[in-house]
């Protein structure tokens, strides 16, 4: 599944996700915001493999919480309601 | 006493090597105490640079770019998609230390300060611009530069693009804006969003002109005086290392 979010302020943030029974085993997150330091994003996917439908939002919260990382047109629940967005299309 | 900077000045180069260039220069900087630096370039053939966490296929036309013969790199910075067009259009990088007393800690800020040099500049060519965060310059209400930073071996590197007298229409031919073809209805609506020096001065500007402004608004800014010289030993090192990175498959089509 697929989602594409116009962050407001202006950036776009897009993913894609597949699921099998109910739990999230593919994702790519992609799109034009800044997170620093740039690899973090791969830490960020994995975190959020392996997490049940309805769990992923405690996942990334959890992620960030647990991070270092500086976001810049972008925020946590964007990443939260992307993958939402794509899940609620299946 | 006025702080030196060393100043690359217009190297014309393919996409790879731009994009090894600038990150060597980062890598460099602490470990063999190089000095500040600051490049102004152009993209020879010209190319695509699409943002780190971007997705290619999503955001450039990749048989368009085969035909026209445009390289397609990922940079390590984030941020958009951009066209870099020899013909019209000058990339700018800037490396400093993070503690550098010059260089904000905020992210966000220290856009702002480099932004504000390549803002200052281009008053001297009567372009009268202003900073959008968070990271596009704009003029007359559209998008005449966007920038992009990352941090890292201590360093803030920031590079961006000036558009000079880009060629738009090629422009949305070799970067996917939207599903529908290029009809000339979409390119009045990109036209209404982005411009250029030409364009927005309605009078032709050489390189040179632009390139001399650019100059002034990082020395005035920084209060710095730029000294051409060229890349160590050590930074050409790393640019042959990182050459490979930027034209693996493994590195272009990581998302």
């Amino acid at each position: 599944m697929k989602a594409e979010y116009k962050i407001p302020g202006g950036k776009l943030l897009a993913c894609t996700v597949e699921t099998q029974n109910d739990v999230i085993n593919e994702l790519k997150i992609s799109g034009d915001f800044f997170m620093h330091p740039e690899e973090t994003i791969g830490k960020l996917e994995r975190a959020i493999l392996g997490s049940k439908v309805t769990d992923y939002p405690d996942r990334i919260r959890g992620f960030f919480k647990n991070t270092k990382v500086t976001l810049l047109g972008v925020a946590e629940d964007d990443f939260i309601n992307v993958i939402k967005i794509a899940l609620d299309a299946q | 006493m006025t702080d030196q900077w060393r100043l690359i000045d217009m190297r014309i180069e393919n996409a790879p090597t731009q994009m090894a260039i600038d990150e060597a220069i980062a890598m460099a900087r602490l470990r063999y105490d190089t000095p500040n630096t600051i490049r102004l370039y152009r993209w020879n053939p010209s190319g695509v640079s699409i943002g780190y966490f971007q997705n290619i296929e999503k955001e450039v036309n990749l048989p368009n770019c085969k035909k026209y013969g445009v390289d397609v790199i990922r940079r390590i910075t984030g941020g958009g998609a951009v066209y870099h067009d020899y013909n019209g259009e000058i990339t700018y990088s800037l490396v400093a230390p993070e503690n550098d007393p010059k260089m904000p800690h905020d992210i966000l800020e220290s856009y702002q300060v480099i932004c504000s040099a390549i803002i200052h500049g281009l008053k001297y060519i009567d372009v009268e611009s202003e900073f959008k965060p968070v990271n596009d310059i704009i003029a007359g209400g559209k998008k005449i530069s966007g920038n992009a930073q990352t941090r890292r071996h201590g360093v803030v590197l920031q590079h961006g693009t000036i558009l000079v007298d880009t060629d738009i229409h090629r422009m949305f031919e070799v970067l996917r804006v939207s599903e529908a073809k290029i009809s000339d209805k979409l390119i009045k609506a990109v036209e209404d969003r982005v411009t250029n020096i030409r364009r927005y001065l309605d009078t032709d500007i050489s390189f040179q002109e632009v390139h001399d402004a650019l100059v002034r608004g990082f020395e005035e800014t920084f209060d710095i005086e730029l000294v051409p010289d060229e890349l160590t030993r050590e930074e050409d090192d790393y640019v042959k290392q990182l050459y490979d990175k930027y034209t693996s498959k493994e590195w272009v089509f990581q998302r």
